[in-house]
């Protein structure tokens, strides 16, 4: 029972992590079209700018905020900088297909992710770092009795759940979040509605970045600090978002809670060797038997 | 008023718009008719900006807005209602009606907030759906909503694409009363492009018949209703 326990609290504190990751991926996939690889890389950067303000004897929280402002801010950098002026560009038929339209940034995402990883490692060395909790993350103590659970595995849950509730209010509750969901939903209505869609692209990358920022901060304390250790939260983000549903932020959150808690129980019934193992035959189940994911529509499976 | 002089718009390198000129009045309603394929729907296209014309010139109210984006055409007091009932189907009722308003939700909400209203005064169907998604709607319902997406934004210049397509006569005949009685009402300008000759002249001041990208006729809706010749050569009934 103890153990059970261990692995359901451990497991929704990891997917929570995962939820974020493909909550970022998400929007930028259905604010933009575009699946961006770099977005770990992303998250990569903005916790190394923090574990340099800690290293500098700042709080914790300082540096937490000042990671997640930066995240915005190069979340609407990546947009502003290479994604319009791409999506801009008419240079030939070939380039202007539409099969090439939704390549192109893919790719540059890629070399994004690239630029980013090699920059990490001249600014930073690339050892790798630890990086701090602001609670204990010993088992929590209550009553002289030792839970199955972390403070640090309450703060996650607890910031997560945070940050979804504030998410779904500005998309169900504020004018902005509504002319998000228009021009990502029919930019044509959108355009016609008055609804400045470029700006809209720009505000998924900001807060795709934001959310993105927030879950390396998280992840980061398990996993230790070097430009790479983020990929693997991108895959297994990446295959939240489609065993949720691509084009569902509802859908996607499921998906990385869903994960998180498969991820734990192989790791704790079985051997961690084959959590790899599961998290592809989870992928391929969902790809074969309900492809447009959990919550997705059936039309867009463009990927 | 809306003043258009020799617009060609170009699809790669077949000329959909061939020099086209019009004028469309203030308060009054204005056709655009023509077969499949004439040019009526681009024509709308190039005035919003969804097309972008290789040249000629749109004015309204006397100044130039070639070149000007769909978003800011809309804060000019254009609004364009997109052929096929074009409304956001994943979206609620509600929020396809408030979406038309944004824009002006910062400068003025209360008006945003009477302007809503006013369109569930005008179709009541849509109130009672108000929660549904707009998805969930009939086709005639779809329309009503379309139109009351471009009229909560209090538009000078309605750009109605083919709002009879597809839809009951009944249905049709409400629409267009509607905005018939909007027009005479409050002053509202209609371009109104429609395949149904018969029902876009009988309710318009003004009729212009475009075949193959260029104006052909150009005349008062009730001289156009009883040219029958015309009729027969460019509409085939």
């Amino acid at each position: 029972m103890e153990i059970f326990l261990s692995a359901i609290f451990s497991g929704t504190s990891r997917g929570a992590i995962y939820a974020l990751a493909a909550l970022g991926l998400v929007l930028v996939w259905r604010g933009a079209g575009v699946v961006n690889f770099a977005q770990m890389g992303q998250a990569m950067f903005t916790t190394y700018i923090a574990s340099t303000l800690i290293g500098h004897h700042y709080s914790y929280w300082l540096a937490f905020i000042v990671a997640l402002i930066s995240g915005g801010i190069l979340g609407a950098f990546v947009d502003l900088t290479v994604m319009r002026p791409l999506s801009r560009k008419r240079s030939s038929n070939f380039l202007d297909s539409p099969a090439m339209h939704s390549t192109i940034p893919v790719i540059a995402s890629l070399g994004i992710l690239g630029i980013l990883q090699s920059g990490a490692g001249i600014f930073w060395a690339a050892e790798e770092r630890g990086f701090p909790t602001p609670v204990n993350s010993l088992g929590l103590v209550i009553g002289g009795k030792t839970m199955p659970f972390t403070a640090f595995d309450l703060f996650v849950i607890g910031t997560v759940f945070i940050t979804l509730v504030i998410t779904t209010y500005f998309f169900k509750g504020t004018g902005m979040g509504l002319a998000m969901r228009a021009s990502a939903l029919n930019s044509e209505v959108a355009r016609l509605s008055g609804i400045k869609i470029g700006s809209m692209r720009t505000l998924s990358w900001t807060i795709s970045g934001v959310a993105s920022s927030l879950a390396g901060l998280l992840v980061t304390p398990s996993a230790n600090l070097s430009p790479s250790t983020l990929d693997l939260i991108l895959i297994i983000g990446f295959t939240a978002a489609v065993v949720g549903g691509l084009d569902s932020l509802l859908g996607s959150v499921i998906g990385g809670f869903a994960l998180g808690l498969l991820i734990s129980f192989v790791n704790v019934y079985d051997t961690p060797e084959d959590i790899f193992l599961a998290i592809l035959v989870v992928l391929l189940a969902v790809l074969l038997i309900r492809p447009q994911g959990l919550l997705g529509s059936k039309e867009v499976r463009r990927v | 008023m809306l003043e258009i002089k020799d617009l060609v718009t170009e699809y790669g390198s077949v000329k959909a718009l061939n020099g086209v000129s019009l004028v469309a009045h203030v308060g009054k309603i204005t056709t655009v008719i023509g077969a499949n394929g004439a040019g009526k729907s681009t024509l709308l296209r190039t005035i919003s900006a969804l097309e972008q014309p290789r040249s000629g010139n749109i004015s309204w109210n006397g100044k130039s807005i070639v070149g000007l984006s769909p978003e800011k055409i809309v804060r000019l007091g254009i609004a364009h209602v997109p052929e096929g009932h074009a409304v956001i189907s994943q979206l609620s009722v509600e929020e396809n009606i408030s979406m038309g308003a944004l824009f002006r939700m910062r400068s003025n909400k209360v008006d945003v907030k009477n302007a809503q209203q006013e369109m569930y005064q005008l179709f009541p169907r849509l109130e009672e759906r108000k929660n549904q998604l707009a998805g969930s709607l009939s086709g005639g319902e779809r329309q009503m909503l379309a139109i009351s997406r471009a009229l909560v934004s209090r538009p000078s210049l309605l750009l109605l694409d083919e709002p009879s397509l597809g839809l009951a006569p009944l249905i049709v005949e409400q629409i267009i009363q509607t905005i018939n009685d909007l027009c005479r009402n409050t002053g509202l300008t209609v371009l109104l492009v429609e395949q149904n000759a018969n029902t876009a002249l009988s309710v318009a001041d003004h009729g212009i018949l475009l075949s193959l990208g260029s104006v052909v006729a150009d005349l008062p809706a009730a001289q156009m209703k009883a040219d029958v010749s015309l009729r027969a050569a460019y509409l085939g009934y």
